[in-house]
């Protein structure tokens, strides 16, 4: 396998709501940022690989078919990934195949999603439109008609967690709320900068227990890029390449039922040990100077700091109350204010999560800066209780 | 466009996507007025539909036994015992067909939670239980939309039996489960 290197990055603005652009223009305008900061024009591009995830979300089938057309690159091969809320990841691996394999130089990975052009006119709002596209992915004969959620598959596993060990308290995932919607408030594309208090995620009203409002990430519009590269191409065209120097994957059973316990993330811990492994890291928290995880929930981002293995099963509590992964820690989690701060535009997610740890790693993350970053960790993971899962470890 | 226009435009799509004329209305006055710029973002209402005529194929008779017999079946693997409720046809780890198995109907929750928002299918509903029930006799979860008058009465570790609806689709929402008494 070849290395493969990140040279060019680019991220609209995540928001609530794009009115003024489609998903193809949102693309359009994430590309060229990564273009112009890769310092190359798009023919220079062999192949792209598109993270959209839901289809209704973008009111298309194929919706990968209309950006390629639309970013100018007809007749270079492309391919469109979907795999829950974990697209940008798994998009950031079949390009990192391309490349590394050896099969092409140079490759867009670029995610994107609307989604709030669905819409309830009764309630006035987009939110329960919103969930109702996304239960279109959940079992259609056996888990849809319950009218379960995204977010009340992740409660049921944080409810088991807490029922074996303890943790997390509703206190120690309002301090991941607090944290999280306080780093977005010093990064310029994020949706949703706060200053909360504890109290004011606990006063917070009740969405699917044990998850309050400021427990949930928000839905977001967006669209991020990255350029990949080979080794050769990467030195010969950037003074600033970042190395995917660890990947790992795993899937597991949808049907939580087919699993021994869902009390844990078991592709989670997977993914996370075979990009350790790749990347020869043995002690995450001293060898990474910041990550990027999952937090569709404040919960899970606890359970996902004994998923990459921050510490033993059923202690990821403590890191929260001990401030392991606050701003100042020894590993700092989320610092772009990861999916509740920053925004989950779910394609897109895993791509901007890989922008973040870029930013910082290039000593370009202004306010937020994680001084001296040498190393980071980007988890995407989604799909009913976890299904997918993908971690990467980052290097300059 | 003048109110005669209006009017025939909230008709039309009323008709095309049965969305209430006074839903429309509120929504869409103010841009039917003309009062928008022409280059402000235009929205429009639409709908993505398909009908169908579905078949459970190997998993057919779990659904009728439950329409015309108020029964739930389970699928048993001959070769490693493994009873499976969502049936299957086929046992994953030994890629043997699986037999039907007749289930008692009882089981126990396995992990619970409590909606109190959802989709714009089920909002009216809140809160209810979102559960995984473990039946009697099976070794899977299966995920089932509780109702209940008192949510917080049910836990992990709570024997639920089954109750089959008067009208049955010969759907999974033919059954639901409630407490043990
Ligand atoms: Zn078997």
């Amino acid at each position: 396998m070849r290395d493969v290197a990140i040279v060019g990055i680019g991220t609209t603005k995540f928001k609530s709501r794009w009115l003024e652009k489609t998903y193809y223009e949102l693309a359009f305008d994430a590309a060229k940022m990564a273009f112009e900061d890769a310092g190359i024009d798009k023919d220079r591009v062999d192949s792209a690989v598109y993270g959209i995830y839901n289809d209704f979300f973008q009111r298309q089938y194929q919706p990968d078919a209309f950006v390629h057309d639309y970013l100018g690159l007809g007749l270079k091969p492309m391919v469109r990934v979907n795999s829950g809320g974990a697209t940008g990841g798994a998009a950031l691996r079949i390009g990192y195949q391309e490349v590394a394999s050896g099969l092409q130089d140079v490759c867009l990975v670029l995610g994107v999603e609307k989604c709030a052009d669905t819409y309830n006119y009764e309630l006035q709002m987009a939110t329960p439109e919103v969930l109702r596209a996304i239960l279109y992915t959940a079992d259609m004969t056996y888990d849809n008609p319950a009218g379960r959620t995204a977010a009340s598959g992740f409660a049921l596993a944080v409810v088991a967690h807490r029922d074996k060990y303890g943790n997390p308290t509703e206190e120690q995932m309002a301090k991941v709320s607090v944290k999280n919607h306080f780093n977005a408030t010093k990064n310029p594309v994020a949706q949703s900068p706060k200053v909360l208090t504890v109290q004011d995620v606990l006063d917070s009203r009740m969405i699917v227990e044990p998850f309050k409002f400021y427990d949930n990430c928000l839905y977001t519009e967006g669209a991020s890029a990255v350029i990949l590269a080979s080794k050769k191409v990467a030195e010969s065209i950037s003074d600033n390449p970042v190395w995917i120097s660890g990947l790992g994957a795993s899937v597991d059973y949808v049907m939580p039922g087919n699993r021994p316990s869902i009390h844990t993330f078991e592709s989670s811990r997977l993914a996370a040990k075979k990009a350790y492994e790749m990347a020869g890291i043995t002690n995450p928290v001293e060898e990474l100077d910041l990550a990027e995880l999952h937090d569709a929930f404040t919960g899970t981002e606890i359970m996902a700091y004994e998923d990459c293995f921050f510490c033993e099963e059923g202690r990821g509590g403590e890191l929260i109350d001990d401030g392991t992964v606050l701003p100042d820690g020894r590993l700092p989690v989320n610092l772009s204010g990861g999916l509740i701060g920053c925004g989950h535009a779910v394609g897109a997610t895993g791509i901007m999560q890989t922008y973040e740890v870029c930013k910082h790693l290039r000593g370009e993350a202004g306010e937020r800066q994680r001084q001296g970053a040498r190393k980071g960790l980007v988890q995407s993971i989604g799909g009913t209780l976890c299904t997918w899962s993908i971690c990467l470890v980052l290097e300059r | 466009m003048n109110s005669a226009e209006r009017e025939a435009w909230y008709r039309y799509q009323h008709e095309k996507y049965g969305i209430p004329v006074e839903h429309l209305r509120r929504e869409f006055e103010e841009e039917l007025s003309g009062k928008n710029p022409m280059d402000a973002p235009l929205e429009i209402p639409d709908k993505m539909e398909v009908v169908f005529k579905y078949s459970y194929g190997g998993q057919s008779r779990f659904f009728r036994e439950l329409r015309e017999n108020k029964t739930l079946y389970g699928a048993e693997c001959p070769e490693c015992g493994k009873v499976f409720c969502p049936p299957r046809s086929n046992c994953h780890t030994c890629y043997q067909p699986t037999q039907w198995k007749k289930l008692a109907g009882t089981g126990t929750i396995e992990a619970c939670t409590v909606q109190h928002y959802t989709t714009s299918s089920f909002i009216k509903k809140v809160p209810f239980v979102c559960a995984y029930v473990k039946l009697d006799g099976t070794d899977s979860l299966l995920m089932t939309n509780m109702e209940v008058d008192d949510v917080a009465g049910v836990k992990v570790g709570t024997k639920v039996k089954a109750v089959y609806r008067e009208l049955r689709l010969g759907a999974i929402t033919d059954v639901y489960f409630k407490p043990l008494d």
